[in-house]
């Protein structure tokens, strides 16, 4: 799902130049800038939500319930008081720490599938492409729902379910580029120096579907924390006390009558937190190798 | 053709026995009695023992599993633990929710996408091109549940020219029924039409390039014709996967939605069949849904034909 | 007054290097019912040319002078006129049979769309008169149906399909822009055969551009030799044939492989590079390259002087006799 961005013209061939070279090109590219401001931001409010937040998001203070947003509250505060700015900080650590693990579990289950796949062929090839098939045509969000109904909802299970059909993703990926470099010269060259496919798959085919990956996990990144706001605000993902954006759209959305602010804030949240992300990814793709676009 | 066409049924029989055998075996696993939820803790043991004994929980799992598939190719698709009514009754009632729910998502993301990433390609760079990328970028963003929650504060809180909610039923007429069911789908397509925009956009772009169009032009066609009779057609053929591709995505969206607006469809029945372990709804909804995904890319597939007649077969000349 | 006269006709496109200056102070004239030929290695602007003329070129491309179809100046030409002249005054056909043609379309279709759009035919109509245009160029129904589609043909076919889209509503001009390069060499000779054929049969003039000066020789009755965007040396063929001028023209007839000289000899290759159009020299374009430059060919663009009965050359040291 890539766009083809609004920077077709700069990339004229120009590539593998110095560390410096990638720096000066990424910092002229429109989305890496904006994408990475917007996740930069993200990140360091997440941090800092593990040593500081305005109010603490657990101690409720009923007589200060459903305040409108005021220079105490930034944000306001929810049914129990709480201030909606400290949850949505602690709220954005839940997102990034799930969707993390999730992208983490997907990339370190796929990868080396996809890899073995490519360097194997074969039967076992053919095995690993079927079920990859098998698990695209299952609607991902359906066994989600499944699994963490299943197996009780929470953080952990709610990052299984999203690692889960983040595997064939990366796995299909990896094996798509690792194909491509396996036909290549150099590669030809480590074989008949005699080394085993393990070797050459880490010195050679991974160092060159790299930037494919990490293109991949930034786009998988923003889809992740998409899908674990949908399951919390279906009470399927993080539990309370713990603050999630999903759940505080969820609580929102029975108070709307009464405080219709509560349901922008995590929304807001949740948009620039995916659009950072689908920008960065954007960009990196066009920074790192102009031709990837090519290859989608 | 007709060797395709058989390999493709038989794929397409292969991932329903899989599907059913995986959600079988994932439900088998599942901590929970199904007579216990039904009795409620606390029943008198040999009550319980009758109960399972009548909806054959006591047999060994490989019979259970025969007896459900055996079911499916005889209409019966068991009886709901929860409600007590037969399956087959429960998801008909349902789809009457989901199914034009899902029809109304598809033709109104088909119908925005497709214009809009025609439009964006034809005027490439230009004010229009730069908002039709900018809507992609919000649009794939967004999630849907809270745009639906954004839509229903802006026309049913504000407004007051929808409802917040709930499904009318077509027994109110159609009208009412459809009013409860714009929100949802407008909420369901606008991703789908975001996704939609930007690969058409792409896809006509590419064709665009092709020697066949500027033939077109030097024929005496307008820049419009050409892109409308020569680029289109064959720009919609990667179009249309994304479409089939997305319909797993729909099903998948109508689970929260149908939560949002509080709808009886298909997605909320699965949702509530889980949490009650009303096992055999699951079963039968999952296996379902994954028919239908699979049906949807079998349709796909077959529809390539229509596009492109190089996949109709039958080579003359050479 | 001639058919089409094209005057001092630059091109520029301006890159973020720099503008690049594609074709430099074309001129020319064809006649009603003449056959001239456009000779150069690819690059050259031969195919550039063909596009200014048909109102095709980028949309970034900036076009100054005069394209005059019947007196008709087609560079001040909105687009609707122009439409109204591609396909039905001037039309052309492509080097690349292969995706030149729509691939979901019938090649029935592909060659009634011109006189459906511009004689206003009716579909039935238009399907006869496609039937006759394929039969004419040797495609007859009984075996070439006209609801065949592109990929049931052979490269050789097709390219007839194309030849006979162009030929359906009776243009004036045929552009052919390399139409036998992308063809096997045994299907080269019948194509450029029915080309021929059916520009004597019809009377239509003939713009053949190749990189090919035997495709020249065989159909061209007058040529033009382009180098960097400009047209160096141009007579008719026959005559620049016996006394090539400019030593580039000289270079690319020996270049032709199996040419007249030796059989078995190394193809003649021409050292050195055609210099870039965002870089081009102030003198002639092809001085870095020739083995008789001297220090006047950097100064300024040769100008093209007669070195013999209509034939002009843009060289300040040409060749002087026969070939």
């Amino acid at each position: 799902m890539a766009s083809d961005g609004a920077s077709d013209g700069a990339s004229d061939g120009a590539k593998e130049g110095g560390l410096g070279e990638v720096a000066a090109k990424a910092l002229g590219n429109r989305s890496f800038v904006i994408g990475g401001v917007l996740t930069g931001v993200l990140i360091v409010v997440a941090l800092v939500s593990l040593v500081w937040t305005p109010y603490s998001v657990i101690d409720m203070d009923i007589a200060g319930k459903l305040r409108v947003p005021s220079a105490a509250h930034w944000f306001g505060t929810d049914q129990f008081g709480r201030d909606v700015f400290s949850m949505m900080m602690v709220g954005a650590q839940n997102s990034i720490a799930v969707s993390l693990v999730a992208v983490g579990v997907g990339a370190g289950f796929g990868v080396p599938l996809g890899a073995l796949a490519a360097a194997r062929g074969g039967w076992l090839d053919e095995t690993v492409m079927r079920f990859n098939d098998f698990a695209f045509a299952f609607p991902a969000v359906l066994s989600a729902v499944m699994i963490t109904a299943l197996a009780g909802p929470g953080a952990v299970n709610s990052i299984i379910a999203i690692g889960i059909f983040n595997i064939p993703v990366f796995a299909r990926l990896t094996r798509g580029g690792a194909l491509a470099i396996w036909k290549r010269e150099f590669v030809m060259a480590a074989r008949v120096a005699g080394k085993n496919a393990v070797r050459i798959t880490v010195e050679h085919i991974l160092p060159n579907v790299a930037s494919i990956l990490i293109v991949q996990a930034t786009i998988q990144f923003a889809l992740a924390i998409l899908a674990e706001a949908g399951l919390s605000y279906l009470g399927l993902g993080t539990q309370p006390p713990q603050p999630s954006w999903g759940k505080m759209l969820n609580e929102a959305q029975t108070l709307m009558f009464l405080a219709p602010q509560l349901a922008i804030f995590p929304g807001v949240a949740i948009v620039l937190t995916v659009l950072g992300l689908n920008l960065l990814g954007d960009g990196l793709r066009d920074v790192l190798d102009p031709r990837l676009r090519r290859l989608r | 053709m007709s060797v395709f066409l058989a390999r493709r049924l038989v794929a397409l029989f292969l991932t329903l026995l899989g599907a059913s055998l995986a959600v079988f075996l994932i439900l088998e696993v599942l901590p929970g009695d199904p007579a216990t939820v039904m009795l409620g803790i606390g029943a008198q043991e040999d009550s319980l023992a009758a109960l399972r004994a009548q909806l054959g929980l006591d047999r060994p799992a490989w019979q259970r599993y025969l007896v459900w598939i055996w079911g499916w190719f005889q209409g019966d698709l068991g009886n709901s633990y929860a409600y007590d009514e037969p399956v087959i009754k429960i998801i008909l009632e349902r789809l009457r929710v989901s199914l034009p729910l899902a029809l109304m998502a598809i033709t109104l993301s088909t119908a925005i996408g497709l214009p809009l990433g025609v439009l964006a390609a034809a005027r490439r760079n230009s004010l229009t091109d730069v908002s039709v990328m900018g809507f992609v970028q919000v649009g794939v963003a967004i999630p849907n549940f809270w745009f639906a929650i954004l839509m229903i504060l802006f026309f049913s809180v504000f407004l007051k020219v929808m409802p917040a909610g709930g499904f009318a039923g077509w027994d109110a007429g159609v009208w009412p029924a459809i009013k409860s069911l714009i929100l949802p789908a407008v909420a369901l397509a606008l991703p789908q039409a975001a996704i939609l925009a930007r690969v058409t956009r792409s896809s006509v772009l590419e064709v665009m390039r092709e020697d066949y169009v500027r033939t077109a032009r030097a024929k005496g066609l307008t820049f419009a014709a050409a892109l409308w009779r020569h680029a289109v057609r064959n720009a919609l053929i990667p179009v249309v996967t994304i479409m089939g591709l997305q319909f797993s995505f729909l099903l998948a969206g109508t689970i929260i939605i149908e939560n949002v607006f509080y709808l009886p469809g298909l997605g909320r029945l699965i949702f509530q069949a889980i949490a009650q372990r009303d096992v055999i709804v699951v079963k039968d909804v999952v296996v379902l849904l994954a028919g239908a995904v699979v049906l949807v890319n079998f349709i796909v597939d077959m529809s390539y034909a229509l596009l492109d007649p190089r996949l109709r077969g039958g080579g003359h000349g050479q | 007054m001639a058919l089409l006269e094209v005057e001092d006709l630059n091109v520029t496109i301006p890159t973020p290097r720099g503008t690049a200056h594609i074709l430099s102070d074309v001129s020319f004239a064809l006649e009603r019912g003449e056959c001239l030929g456009f000779a150069g290695e690819s690059g050259c602007g031969k195919s550039i040319t063909a596009m200014a003329v048909m109102g095709l070129l980028p949309t970034t491309a900036q076009a100054t002078g005069r394209i005059r179809l019947d007196g008709r100046d087609l560079l001040a030409m909105d687009e609707a006129g122009l439409c109204a002249i591609r396909g039905r005054r001037v039309a052309m056909v492509f080097q690349e049979p292969m995706t030149a043609l729509n691939p979901v379309k019938t090649i029935g279709f592909q060659v009634a769309e011109g006189p459906r759009l511009h004689l206003k035919l009716s579909k039935a109509e238009a399907g006869r008169r496609a039937v006759a245009m394929l039969r004419r160029v040797g495609l007859p129904p009984d075996r070439f149906s006209p609801d065949l589609y592109p990929y049931q043909l052979s490269g050789g076919q097709r390219q007839r399909v194309m030849i006979a889209a162009a030929l359906a509503c009776e243009p004036d001009i045929l552009i052919a822009d390399e139409p036998t390069t992308a063809l096997d060499v045994t299907i080269q000779a019948q194509i450029l055969d029915l080309i021929s054929d059916v520009v004597q049969e019809t009377g239509m003039a003939l713009v053949m551009i190749t990189h090919d000066l035997g495709v020249i020789a065989e159909t061209a009755e007058r040529m033009m030799v382009m180098y960097a965007g400009r047209i160096v040396e141009s007579g008719p063929t026959a005559e620049v044939f016996r006394h090539m001028a400019h030593p580039y023209t000289r270079g690319l007839f020996a270049a032709i492989p199996g040419g007249p000289e030796e059989e078995s000899r190394r193809l003649a290759t021409i050292p050195g590079q055609v210099p870039e159009p965002i870089a081009l020299p102030p003198g002639c374009a092809f001085a870095g390259r020739c083995a008789r430059t001297e220090d006047d060919c950097r100064a300024a663009v040769p100008p093209a002087e007669p070195v013999g009965p209509g034939h002009r050359v843009r060289c300040l040291h040409p060749h002087v006799g026969a070939t």
